[in-house]
C-alpha cells in the first residue's frame, strides 16, 4: 500500500490555467511496481502540467462550464466519492484522490496492487484510506496554525523535508507531520525503553493536562405547529497532557450535568485503549428513551506530546440556546425583514462576542438600509449584500432583542455578488455566532 | 566543466521540474545525470543544494539514468559518495541512503550481478541492526534516523524484490524481541511483516520450508554472501498480488495451498501474536498497515485461526481514523465470520453509519465510508458479488440519518440517494410493510426539489448536471418501478418547459437511460416541443430536441412546428438544427408530410447549403423505400451495396465541415531574380498535381528577418495549365538570407477543405540585392567614387579571392551582377554598388582578372554583411 505521486495545486480562478501546481512529489519506485501490478491496464503519472488541466477540468474549477460538455456533464459520469478518473494523453488515469480545501487542491495517486480492468472496489484497495489519510495530514500540517500567505509559503517549502521523513517511499509512516518535523529536530537517543513511533520525545517538567470541550449547536426552527424544530449538538473534547515517562497511562472521564442529554456518536483518538462496549454502540439513530447510557464516559489512554482531539461526540440538547424568528418580505425592490432573538435563560448571558449574520443571495449590492434595532449596532456591507447585527457581549436583561427593516437592492452583476442556489425568492437564514 | 553555482542548478531543477521531458530532449538532457552526480562530492555547493539535488534523483531516476547499466552507474557514485562524507553530522547520509535504493529499484539493476546492490545491501542491514560502520558513518547522534532510514530501504527493497529478505526472518524477530536499548520498533515491525508475507507467498509456490525461515538466527554476516535464492523461487518479478479481498475468486489466493506444520504453525502465530502486541507503538497509518500485510499473510492458511486479532479490534472500532476502520474492513472481508460473529458484523456497520455521517469528520471521509457500506463484506451476501447493494444487516432505521437533502454537495447527494434508491429497490419488493413517511414518497420530493433547482435560470450548469446525475442513478436502480418513473417523467417534462436551454443535458439523458423511462420521456418531451409556437426564442434547443426526440407519432403536429419554424430559421446553424428534425423524421419513417416539407424549404431557405441538403432529402424521401432509406442516411459504412455517394452523403458531411490535414499537392519554387521596384521582390513558381480551388499560401518568415508577409489567394490552379509567377515583395529588416515557412488552405475537387504544410522555401542572400538608380550616361565612375568614400569610416573595407570557374569575369559578372553594374571594362574590370535593404550598401571592384579568380576590394556601411557577402563570392564560380 503506497501513493504513486502526490500533488498540491492552488486553485485561483480567473487566470488562464485557473491554477497552479505548487508542490509535487513522485516515487519512482512506486511506479515500478505500478507497471508490474496493472499490467496492461497501467497507465503512467503526467507531468505536472498535463495533470492539472485534467484535474481541474474533473473537479468543474476550470471557469468555462459555459457549455454542455459530455465527458464532464453527462448525466452517467458520477461521482459518489473524492476518487476521480483522469483523461490525460488518451488514457484514464485511476484512482486519483482529491479534494479542494481552503483554496488547495490536495491530491494524490494510489498504488492498486492488482489490475485496474475491471476496476476494483476502492474498498479492496488499501492505498485509498491512506491516500486520504496522506492528504489530510498534509492538510492538517499547512493550516494548523498559519493564518496567511508567507506562513503557507514557508510551510510549503518546508515540505520537501518533511516528506523525505513521514512518506520516504510512498508509503506514509506518519500522518501527523508535525510529529515528523519534531523529531527531525530532537536529539536522538537511545531508549532503555521501546518508544511509540507517534511520540518524539519525551516530556520533562510539571505533571499537567488541560482539557477544553468545544460545543457547537445546529439549530432548524420552522416556527410550525407541525414540524418540530430540530437541534444538535457536535462537540469536541480537546487534551494537551505534559506528563513525564514514555507513556503514561492517563483516564479521563466525562459525567453529564444534572438532566444532561447523553452523549451520542463518540468518536475517539487512536491513542484511547479500550472503551466500554456502551460508549461503542450509543447512537443519535437510536430513538431517544430513559435507557440510554448515560455516563460516566471514560476514556483510558496514553496520550502523544501534542495537543489532541481525545473525542468528538453529538448530543440532543433539550431546547436551543437562542431561539429565533426571521421574516422576509418582498415589496417590489424591497425586502422588508424582521429578526427577534432570544436567549435562553440556562445559558449563561456573557459572551466574548455575539453577532447575527444576515446575508441575502442571488440580488444586487445593497443600496439602501433603513432599520430599527432594539440592542446593539448594524453594520451594512453593501458589496458583500450582507448584514451584520453585533449584539456585544451580552444580552439586555429581557433577554430579547428585535431588528426590523427595510433593505433595498441595486441591479444584479452575476460576478460579484453571492450566489446560492437555496435561498432564493424568500428562502433566506440568519446565522448566530458567539 | 566546473561545479556549477546554486543559482544555475535551482534554475536547472527548475525548468526540469516544469517539464522533464521538454528538458531531456533540450540541450541540456543529456549532462544531467552526470553532473548531478559530480556536483553532490563538489565542495562549493551548500548541503541544502546537494539535498535537492539528491530529491530530483529520488523522483526522476528513470528519467536520469534511464537504462540498468546507466542506474548501476550511478548507485555506485552514489554509494561512493556517502563513504567519503567527512565523520561530522550531515544532512545527506538519509537522501543518499534512499537515493541510492530508489536508482537501484528504478532502473531495475537491483539483483545478484549488480556490484553496487552487494554494496548497499549489507550496508543497509549493518545500520539496520545498530552495528557500528566505523567513524565514515556519521556521529552517534545520526545513527538513530539512520537505522529507521536503513529499515525502510530494506523494506521498499523487498517490497519491490519479494523474498530479499527472506533470509532475515529469523534476524529481525530476533531484534524485536530484543530486551534492553532498542531500536525504532515500528520500521522494523513493518519490514518484518513485509518480509513475512511475502516469505509465505513465494513458500506457498516454491514449497521452502517456513520454521527454517522463522527461527534461524542470522546467518548473514557483514562480508558474507547475500542469500538471492527466495527471490529467484519467487520469479524474478513482482506478480500482481491476490487481491484480499473476498469478491476475487477464492482460489486465486496463493496461499491456499500451504499447509504449515504444526511446528510451522506454532512459530507462525507466535511471529504474528509479537508483530500485534507491538502495534500500539505504531502510528494509526502503519497500525493499518500491519494489520492489512498480517491479513494478508494469514488468509487462507490452514489451521490459523485468526483470533489474534480479536483484541486489537475494540480499540480500534471506537476510532474514526480512516486507515485503522479500513484495515478492520479488510480483516472483516479476509477472515469473515472467523472472526466477526453476526453482532460484531451489526457494530461494525453501526460505526461505519455513525462515521458516514459524522459531522467532526470531512466531506472526502463521509464518502469513502457511505462507499464501505455498499460495498460492505457481509459475513453472508445475498445478492450478487462484486455489485452495490445495502448489506442486510443494515436496518432502514439506521439509514435514516443518511437520506439526502438539497442542501449535501453534490457527491454527498448522490452517494446518498444511491443508498436511498436501493432502499426504494428493497422497500418495492416487500410493499405495505414501512410506517411513516415511505423512502418512495422521500425520494419522489428530492427529485421534484432537485429539478426546481435545476430550473432556475442562470445559475450554474453544475446544478442542472447533478439533475439529470440523479435521474439517471433513479432511472438505473428502479428501472422496473413505474411508481418512479412516471412522476420522474413528468417532473423533466416540467424542467424542459422551464428551461429549454438544457437540451443538451435532456439528449444526452435520453441517449443512456433504458427504454423504461427513455420511451415515456421521449414521447412527453416531443409533445413539449412541438406544443410551442414555432418562433420561441428557444428554437435552437428546440430543433436539437426534435432531432432526438422525432418519431412517427404526433407527425402532424411534429410537421406543422417546423413548418411554423422555418420562417424563423435565418441562419445557417438553424437551418442545420431544422434539416436535422427533418432527417430524424425522414428515418422514422414519416412520409406524406415531409415530402411537401422538405419541398418548401428547398426554395425557401435563404443559405444554398440548407437549400441542397432539403433538396437532398426531397429527392431520397422520393425515391428510396424505407429500408433503403435507413441504410443510405444511417451512420453504417459496411454495406457496401449502398455505398454510393448517397452514404458518402452521410460521411461526408461533417467532414466538409473540417478541414482536413493532407500531404500537398502542390509545388512552390522560387524563379528567376527581378531587380526592379523599391523593395526586393520573390519570384514564385506554383505547379500543382491535381486541380485546387480557393488556394491561400500564408507566410511566415523564420527569424522575423523580414516584415510579416501578407497571405496570397489564388481562385484555382490546374495541373499542366502554367500560372502566372506569384511576386512576394519582401521588406528585410536585416540583410541577411532566411527561410520561408509556408502552409497552404485549399480546397480539393471532391469539396474537402485541406490544410498542407509545405517544405521551406530559402530567401538566399542575393534575392535581397536591389540596383541605385542609374547615373547618367558618363557619370558612373565619379557616382561610384562617391559612393565609395562615403562607407568609411563608419563602413569597413575588405580583400577577396573571387574564384572563376572555367567562363571567366565577363560570364560571371553578366551571370550574377548585371544589373548593379555601374561602371564596366569588359573584360577585366568591373565596378558593381548593391543596395542591401533597409538601409546598408555594398560595393565591390573587380580588377585586374586573372585566370583563375579575380581579387575583389569590397566596402559596405554593415560590417555584419561581410560573412554573407564571402560565402556568396565564393559561391558564385560554382552557380554559373
Amino acid at each position: 500500500m503506497a501513493q504513486r505521486a502526490v500533488w498540491l495545486i492552488s486553485h485561483e480562478p480567473g487566470t488562464p490555467l485557473c491554477g497552479t501546481v505548487r508542490f509535487s512529489r513522485r516515487y519512482p519506485t512506486v511506479e515500478k511496481r505500478a507497471k508490474v501490478f496493472n499490467g496492461a491496464s497501467y497507465v503512467p503519472i503526467p507531468e505536472d502540467g498535463p495533470f492539472l488541466k485534467s484535474l481541474l477540468f474533473e473537479l468543474r474549477l476550470l471557469d468555462e462550464d459555459k457549455d454542455f460538455e459530455e465527458s464532464r456533464d453527462s448525466c452517467s459520469h458520477i461521482s459518489k466519492t473524492s476518487v476521480y478518473g483522469l483523461k490525460v494523453g488518451g488514457e484514464e488515469l485511476w484512482p486519483v484522490v482529491a479534494f479542494l480545501k481552503n483554496g488547495i487542491v490536495y491530491a494524490c495517486v494510489p498504488l492498486v496492487e492488482q489490475t485496474l480492468s475491471p476496476r476494483p472496489p476502492l474498498i479492496s484497495i488499501s492505498a485509498i484510506s491512506q491516500g486520504f489519510e496522506f492528504l489530510f495530514g498534509i492538510q492538517d500540517f499547512l493550516h494548523s496554525s498559519s493564518k496567511n500567505d508567507t506562513e503557507l509559503n514557508t510551510k510549503l517549502s518546508q515540505l520537501p523535508d518533511l516528506l523525505l521523513q513521514a512518506c520516504p517511499f510512498g508509503t506514509l509512516l506518519d500522518a501527523n507531520l508535525q510529529n515528523s518535523l519534531d523529531s527531525i529536530n530532537f536529539a536522538s537517543v537511545s531508549h532503555p525503553q521501546k518508544q511509540p513511533a507517534w511520540k518524539a520525545g519525551t516530556y520533562k517538567g510539571k505533571p499537567q493536562v488541560s482539557i477544553s470541550i468545544t460545543e457547537k449547536v445546529n439549530s432548524m426552527q420552522y416556527d410550525k405547529q407541525d414540524i418540530a424544530d430540530t437541534w444538535q449538538v457536535i462537540g469536541a473534547v480537546t487534551c494537551k497532557c505534559d506528563l513525564e515517562g514514555i507513556m503514561p497511562n492517563v483516564t479521563i472521564s466525562l459525567s453529564l450535568p444534572t438532566n444532561g442529554s447523553p452523549l451520542q456518536d463518540i468518536l475517539v483518538h487512536p491513542c484511547v485503549t479500550s472503551l466500554d462496549s456502551a460508549i461503542l454502540t450509543s447512537s443519535s439513530i437510536d430513538a431517544m428513551d430513559d435507557s440510554a447510557f448515560s455516563g460516566p464516559y471514560k476514556f483510558p489512554f496514553s496520550p502523544p506530546l501534542e495537543s489532541f482531539n481525545l473525542c468528538y461526540y453529538t448530543s440532543q440538547v433539550p431546547v436551543p440556546p437562542i431561539l429565533g424568528f426571521y421574516q422576509m418580505n418582498e415589496e417590489g425592490i424591497q425586502l422588508k425583514i424582521t429578526a427577534n432573538l432570544k436567549l435562553h435563560e440556562s445559558v449563561k448571558n456573557n459572551f466574548e462576542f455575539c453577532e447575527a449574520h444576515i446575508p441575502f443571495y442571488n440580488r444586487g449590492p445593497i443600496t439602501h438600509v433603513e432599520y430599527k434595532v432594539s440592542f446593539g449596532q448594524l453594520e451594512v456591507f453593501r458589496e458583500k449584500s450582507l448584514l451584520i447585527w453585533i449584539i456585544g457581549q451580552k444580552f439586555p436583561k429581557s433577554m430579547e432583542i428585535s431588528l426590523s427593516g427595510t433593505v433595498t437592492f441595486g441591479a444584479k452583476n452575476h460576478d460579484k455578488q453571492p450566489f446560492d442556489h437555496i435561498c432564493t425568492g424568500n428562502t433566506a437564514y440568519l446565522k448566530t455566532g458567539n | 566543466m566546473g561545479p556549477l553555482s546554486r543559482e544555475t542548478w535551482a534554475q536547472r531543477l527548475g525548468a526540469f521540474r516544469a517539464s522533464p521531458s521538454a528538458f531531456m530532449a533540450g540541450p541540456e538532457g543529456e549532462d544531467l545525470g552526470g553532473d548531478l552526480l559530480n556536483d553532490l562530492r563538489s565542495e562549493k555547493l551548500s548541503e541544502q543544494t546537494k539535498v535537492s539535488l539528491l530529491a530530483l534523483s529520488l523522483e526522476y531516476p528513470a528519467q536520469l539514468w534511464p537504462d540498468a547499466p546507466a542506474a548501476e552507474a550511478a548507485a555506485t557514485s552514489l554509494l561512493d559518495t556517502l563513504v567519503l562524507l567527512p565523520p561530522r553530522p550531515s544532512a545527506l547520509r538519509r537522501p543518499l541512503l534512499l537515493a541510492a535504493t530508489t536508482v537501484l529499484v528504478a532502473g531495475g539493476a537491483l539483483g545478484p550481478t549488480s556490484g553496487a546492490s552487494l554494496r548497499l545491501l549489507p550496508l543497509l542491514l549493518g545500520l539496520a541492526m545498530g552495528r557500528d560502520l566505523g567513524r565514515g558513518f556519521g556521529p552517534s547522534s545520526e545513527q538513530r534516523p539512520l537505522q529507521a532510514t536503513a529499515y525502510e530501504c530494506l523494506r521498499e527493497l523487498e517490497s519491490c524484490k519479494p523474498g530479499l529478505l527472506g533470509g532475515c526472518l529469523g534476524l529481525l524477530r530476533g531484534l524485536l524481541g530484543q530486551e534492553g536499548p532498542v531500536g525504532p520498533v515500528q520500521p522494523l515491525s513493518l519490514l518484518l511483516a513485509q518480509a513475512l508475507r511475502n516469505a509465505l507467498v513465494i513458500q506457498a509456490r516454491a514449497g521452502a520450508s517456513l520454521q527454517d525461515l522463522l527461527t534461524v538466527k542470522a546467518s548473514l554476516t557483514a562480508g558474507g554472501p547475500w542469500n538471492w535464492t527466495l527471490t529467484a523461487e519467487g520469479g524474478t518479478h513482482l506478480q500482481p498480488q491476490a487481491p484480499s479481498w473476498p469478491a476475487a475468486e477464492k482460489e486465486e489466493c496463493g496461499l491456499s495451498a500451504l499447509k504449515p506444520s504444526p511446528e510451522e504453525a506454532r512459530e507462525l502465530r507466535a511471529a504474528v501474536a509479537q508483530l500485534l502486541d507491538t502495534s500500539y507503538l505504531l502510528t494509526p497509518v502503519a497500525q493499518a498497515q500491519l494489520l492489512w500485510l498480517l491479513g494478508w499473510a494469514l488468509r487462507g492458511l490452514r489451521g490459523q485461526p485468526p483470533v489474534l486479532f480479536k483484541p486489537q479490534l475494540v480499540r480500534l472500532l471506537g476510532t474514526a481514523q480512516l486507515t485503522l476502520l479500513h484495515a478492520v474492513l479488510a480483516l472483516k472481508a479476509a477472515f469473515g465470520e472467523a472472526l466477526f460473529t453476526a453482532q460484531d458484523e451489526a457494530l461494525l456497520l453501526r460505526r461505519l453509519t455513525v462515521a458516514a455521517q459524522h459531522p467532526a469528520l470531512p466531506l472526502p471521509t463521509h464518502l469513502f465510508y457511505l462507499h464501505c457500506l455498499l460495498n460492505f463484506p457481509e459475513n453472508c451476501p445475498l445478492g450478487p458479488a462484486g455489485e452495490e447493494a445495502t448489506p442486510l444487516l443494515l436496518e432502514p432505521q439506521l439509514c435514516r440519518g443518511l437520506l439526502p437533502s438539497l442542501l449535501h454537495d453534490p457527491m454527498a447527494l448522490l452517494a446518498r440517494l444511491h443508498l436511498l434508491c436501493l432502499l426504494c429497490a428493497e422497500d418495492g419488493e416487500e410493499e405495505g410493510r414501512g410506517q411513516g413517511q415511505s423512502p418512495q414518497r422521500y425520494l419522489e420530493e428530492l427529485l421534484a426539489s432537485l429539478q426546481q433547482r435545476a430550473a432556475l435560470s442562470g445559475g450554474p450548469r453544475a446544478l442542472a448536471t447533478l439533475c439529470f446525475q440523479a435521474s439517471y442513478l433513479v432511472a438505473r436502480c428502479l428501472a422496473g418501478q413505474p411508481t418512479v418513473l412516471t412522476p420522474l417523467t413528468h417532473g423533466l417534462a416540467q424542467l424542459y418547459r422551464a428551461r429549454p436551454a438544457l437540451a443538451p443535458h435532456f439528449v444526452d439523458f435520453l441517449d443512456r437511460v433504458g427504454p423504461e423511462l427513455g420511451e415515456p420521456l421521449r414521447v412527453v418531451l416531443q409533445q413539449e416541443v412541438v406544443s410551442r409556437p414555432g418562433g420561441d426564442e428557444a428554437l435552437r434547443w428546440h430543433l436539437q430536441m426534435l432531432a432526438r426526440v422525432a418519431d412517427k407519432d404526433a407527425q402532424s403536429a411534429t410537421l406543422s412546428f417546423l413548418q411554423a419554424a422555418a420562417a424563423h430559421c435565418t441562419d445557417w446553424g438553424l437551418q442545420q438544427a431544422l434539416l436535422r428534425a427533418c432527417r430524424a423524421l425522414l428515418l422514422a419513417g414519416v412520409r406524406g408530410g415531409l415530402a411537401d416539407l422538405l419541398q418548401a424549404l428547398a426554395r425557401q431557405l435563404e443559405d444554398p447549403d440548407g437549400r441542397d441538403h432539403a433538396r437532398l432529402y426531397y429527392i431520397l424521401l422520393g425515391h428510396l423505400s424505407g429500408p433503403k432509406l435507413a441504410v443510405a442516411l444511417g451512420p453504417s459504412l459496411a454495406t457496401p451495396a449502398l455505398a454510393s455517394s448517397l452514404v458518402a452523403e452521410n460521411q461526408g458531411f461533417a467532414a466538409a465541415l473540417m478541414v482536413q490535414e493532407a500531404p500537398a499537392p502542390i509545388r512552390l519554387s522560387v524563379g528567376p531574380y527581378r531587380a526592379e521596384g523599391p523593395t526586393p521582390v520573390l519570384q514564385l513558381q506554383v505547379e500543382v498535381l491535381e486541380p485546387v480551388y480557393s488556394l491561400e499560401l500564408r507566410f511566415r518568415v523564420e527569424g522575423q528577418l523580414c516584415a510579416p508577409l501578407e497571405a496570397v489567394h489564388i481562385p484555382c490552379l490546374c495541373p499542366g495549365r502554367p500560372a502566372q509567377p506569384l511576386l512576394l515583395p519582401l521588406q528585410p529588416r536585416r540583410p541577411a538570407p532566411t527561410q520561408l515557412d509556408i502552409r497552404a488552405l485549399y480546397t480539393k475537387p471532391t469539396g474537402l477543405t485541406c490544410y498542407a504544410h509545405l517544405p521551406p522555401l530559402p530567401v538566399r542572400f542575393a534575392d535581397l540585392f536591389l540596383p541605385f538608380p542609374q547615373p547618367p550616361e558618363g557619370a558612373g565612375l565619379g557616382f561610384f567614387e562617391e559612393l565609395w568614400d562615403s562607407c568609411l569610416p563608419k563602413g569597413t573595407e575588405s580583400r577577396l579571392w573571387c574564384p572563376l570557374g572555367p567562363w571567366g569575369l565577363e560570364a560571371l559578372v553578366s551571370c550574377h551582377l548585371e544589373p548593379f553594374v555601374v561602371v564596366a571594362q569588359p573584360p577585366t574590370s568591373y565596378h558593381v554598388a548593391i543596395r542591401l535593404p533597409p538601409h546598408s550598401r555594398l560595393l565591390l571592384r573587380l580588377e585586374a582578372a586573372q585566370e583563375d579568380g579575380v581579387p575583389v576590394v569590397l566596402r559596405t556601411d554593415d560590417w555584419t554583411v561581410l560573412p554573407l557577402v564571402g560565402d556568396y563570392l565564393r559561391g558564385l564560380a560554382a552557380a554559373v
